[in-house]
């Protein structure tokens, strides 16, 4: 990081006057080019600095009635200001700009003195100070703004591994549960490969079967064989009278694939557009079926949907905060329990409310619950990204997520989405 | 002889209507979604192998097949699962002590081939079983420990089971697998303890090769690797007998290495039952060729040099 500038970088080497130097002389000096952009000139004594002598005081002077001929032989010392503002030449910018500006007078009509141990350095001239000054605001807000743009990409990247980490499991999840149909499905198909092979061997048994009964010179013994063999490939082929249920639970397995593979993909749903016509009862069931890995045995789910409009939304980030709020629930119960989902329109918000009867937790841990990296759960179970990012996405959509919780009872996340067409003030008079 | 019988459990019954009409022609076939009924047929008939699904709503497989062990320790137990989470397989090992981990959707034939394979051995078990005698104790057995660098774990383990040993057993130490191979072929190791890296070699094709010819010794896998299908691939190929995570839990380690001692015991004493332990063979590929050293060490346990001295 660099180093704090100092004032030293806006001295000017002006030569001081001394104390006894007469006005009409300072006011050449004010004329000379070197001195042009100075508003005011310094007085040293002995190294000293024990005063400035302004531009605007000597007008003063040399503009009243006889002024010069009153004052033009007296000593600089009678009209200078003998309190100038000092300015030791190591002092940072910004603490010098802090004391220069808090101890100026206005109008600004001196410059101050810059000095090392106590001895003349030099002449800062304020207009300098504040252009320096200006110039590290705005370094400042470009690193500011850099940050802020760093910060923020991060952070959308934190949402995406969020959603990447919880989408993962779910996938995981569903993957395996396809596995179950899948198993059926294929031993059921390898297992009329088998019996359609056997079929077709019987079959081509009979086949030769009749060849032999119709053709003339076969023999008795020939044919007494071949009966006895059909009658085994007969045997081997069984009933089959469960082929048709076998059949039927190939089908039904394909089914279960078929949907499996939709809900992944109605979920994931990568484009972050805005859809105008999302029901959200549709979002929480496709959201359910992901999740279902988790839930299935243990937590028992009740809905109570009630009739909403279509809303206008980013359904695969409302899916985001669904699953988060599922996946809390189905983590908060620890045996067996219930997760109730609701819907309902309320003073022109659409409401969803996410309720367990887990553990619950106690208000020190309800009030950090939105934070980033905020999580009670071992690594690898939770992220604490979850709420954090539910509360964001919410806010991007105008609404808010609130929680109440009591240890022991259970928790409920109430999230509310504008609908459609309402106004702000109608929200607000609203909430 | 009459038809071996086999169990399935699973909570889909469509699993149970698939998978039945494949063997019913070679064996009797008794099929449940719940597994208390499971185990009131264990309890009640003879059994020669289980095949169990892991995710049941009433009670999962791996804790089924721990019951099972109990009730009729005969038996073969086999897991047949669409979930491929760790912890299902190390409690699979651990509790179940399972004899194969099939993941769903199987391949029908090698699934008849492998249950196959289950029954036959497990028809001669039950026999075996009937006539299992523990001896007490004779000879210390010899124990293995296989540690790389990991100083740390080195000296949990000396601590936890050099505390237990006193009398029964006696601990040999390795660094690297050289050292390993070298003692197994020179000590009559009963039990090893091992990583899975050690150092930067990997240890599993040992292990697998040790089981597939040594049945009797028994292996206990204590490692910070987490992969489920390197997990798989030990059961099926090393019939390894504990998978456990470090760091080290010293009540874990310790129990079990003392019932892995009781079980070479029993291997030992009774060598029919190792046959339980049958193993898959490994597959060998062009590309996964066995290092030279490796495979000098099969050639090594092949040739049976068998004047292994305590
Ligand atoms: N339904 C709930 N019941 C109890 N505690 C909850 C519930 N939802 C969230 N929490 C608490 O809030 C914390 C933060 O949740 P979240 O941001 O989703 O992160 P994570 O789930 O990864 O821990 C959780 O670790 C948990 O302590
Ligand atoms: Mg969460």
């Amino acid at each position: 990081m660099s180093v704090a500038v100092t004032i030293a970088s806006l001295t000017i080497p002006v030569s001081p006057i001394s104390p006894h130097a007469l006005v009409e002389d300072v006011g050449e000096y004010f004329l000379a080019p070197e001195n042009e952009q100075l508003l005011s000139l310094p007085v040293v004594d002995d190294g000293r600095p024990v005063g400035v002598i302004s531009r605007y005081q000597m007008m003063n002077v040399f503009l009243k009635r006889y002024g010069r001929e009153l004052h033009g032989r007296k000593e600089i010392a009678t009209l200078m200001n003998r309190n100038p503002v000092l300015i030791p030449v190591d002092q940072s910018m910004e603490d010098a700009s802090r004391y220069v500006t808090g101890n100026m007078r206005f109008p600004i009509t001196e410059d101050f003195v810059i000095v090392r141990d106590g001895r003349y350095a030099g002449v800062g001239v304020v207009m300098d100070l504040l252009k320096a000054m200006e110039q590290q605001l705005s370094s400042r807000s470009q690193q500011l703004a850099r940050a802020y743009r760093e910060l923020k990409s991060s952070q959308s990247h934190l949402v995406q591994s969020e959603k990447m980490a919880s989408l993962g499991q779910m996938v995981a999840g569903v993957a395996h549960e396809i596995n179950t149909p899948l198993g059926y499905v294929r031993n059921n198909v390898e297992l009329f490969l088998e019996r359609q092979r056997l079929q077709a061997a019987t079959l081509d048994g009979y086949t030769l079967l009749l060849h032999m009964m119709e053709s003339a010179d076969s023999s008795e013994a020939g044919i007494a064989l071949q009966l006895d063999e059909v009658r085994q490939l007969h045997a081997d082929l069984g009933g089959g009278d469960e082929t048709e249920s076998l059949l039927d639970d190939t089908l039904y397995g394909i089914g279960q694939i078929a949907d499996l593979v939709s809900s992944l993909k109605d979920f994931s749903r990568v484009d972050q557009a805005m859809s105008d016509d999302i029901d959200i009862n549709d979002c929480l069931e496709t959201t359910l079926k992901i999740a279902h890995n988790t839930l299935k045995h243990r937590v028992q789910v009740v809905k109570k949907y009630g009739v909403l409009p279509a809303l206008r939304c980013m359904p695969s980030k409302l899916n985001q905060v669904f699953l988060n709020l599922i996946t809390n629930a189905a983590q908060a119960i620890e045996q067996q329990g219930t997760i109730l989902l609701r819907t309902y329109v309320e003073n022109a918000r659409a409401h969803i409310v996410v309720e367990d009867n887990g553990k619950g937790m106690p208000p020190e841990v309800m009030a950090k619950v939105f934070d980033p990296f905020f999580t009670t759960k071992p690594v690898g179970q939770g992220t604490g990204l979850g709420l954090a990012i539910a509360y964001q996405i919410i806010q991007e959509h105008g609404g808010d997520i609130r929680v109440a919780s009591r240890v022991g009872q259970g928790t409920r996340f109430v999230v509310r989405l504008p609908l459609p067409g309402a106004s702000d003030d109608a929200l607000a008079v609203a909430s | 002889m009459s038809k071996p019988t086999l169990l399935f459990v699973d909570d889909e019954e469509r699993i149970l209507r698939s998978l039945t009409p494949m063997f019913r022609a070679d064996y009797r076939v008794l099929s449940t979604t719940d597994p208390s009924r499971a185990l009131a047929w264990l309890r009640d008939d003879k059994v020669h192998v289980i095949v169990s699904d892991q995710r049941m709503p009433t009670m999962l497989g791996a804790e089924l097949l721990r019951q099972a062990r109990e009730i009729s320790p005969a038996t073969m137990r086999l897991l047949l699962t669409g979930y491929s989470d760790l912890e299902a397989a190390m409690a699979a090992v651990n509790d179940g002590e399972i004899y194969r981990y099939v993941s769903k959707p199987w391949n029908m034939q090698e699934l008849r081939q492998t249950v196959g394979q289950a029954a036959q051995i497990g028809l001669r078990l039950a026999e075996a079983y009937q006539y299992v005698t523990t001896t007490p104790a004779a000879q210390p057995i010899n124990i293995l420990v296989i540690e790389g660098d990991d100083a740390g774990a080195g000296n949990t383990i000396r601590d936890i089971v050099g505390q237990g040993c006193d009398m029964e057993c006696k601990l040999h130490w390795a660094h690297n697998l050289e050292q390993a191979m070298e003692l197994l072929m020179q000590k009559d190791i009963g039990v090893v303890i091992t990583d899975l890296h050690i150092n930067d070699q990997d240890a599993s094709a040992t292990v697998k090769a040790l089981k597939r010819y040594r049945p009797h010794v028994v292996t206990v896998v204590v490692t910070r690797f987490r992969d489920n299908n390197t997990l798989i691939d030990l059961i099926n190929q090393g019939q390894i007998y504990r998978f456990l995570p470090k760091p080290i839990s010293r009540g874990l380690l310790s129990r079990s290495v003392q019932s892995a001692m009781q079980h070479h015991r029993l291997l030992r004493d009774s060598p029919q039952i190792a046959a339980r332990h049958a193993v898959e063979p490994v597959a060998e590929t062009p590309q996964r060729r066995l290092p030279a050293q490796l495979s000098g060490f099969i050639n090594r346990l092949r040739g049976g040099l068998s004047q292994a001295n305590g």
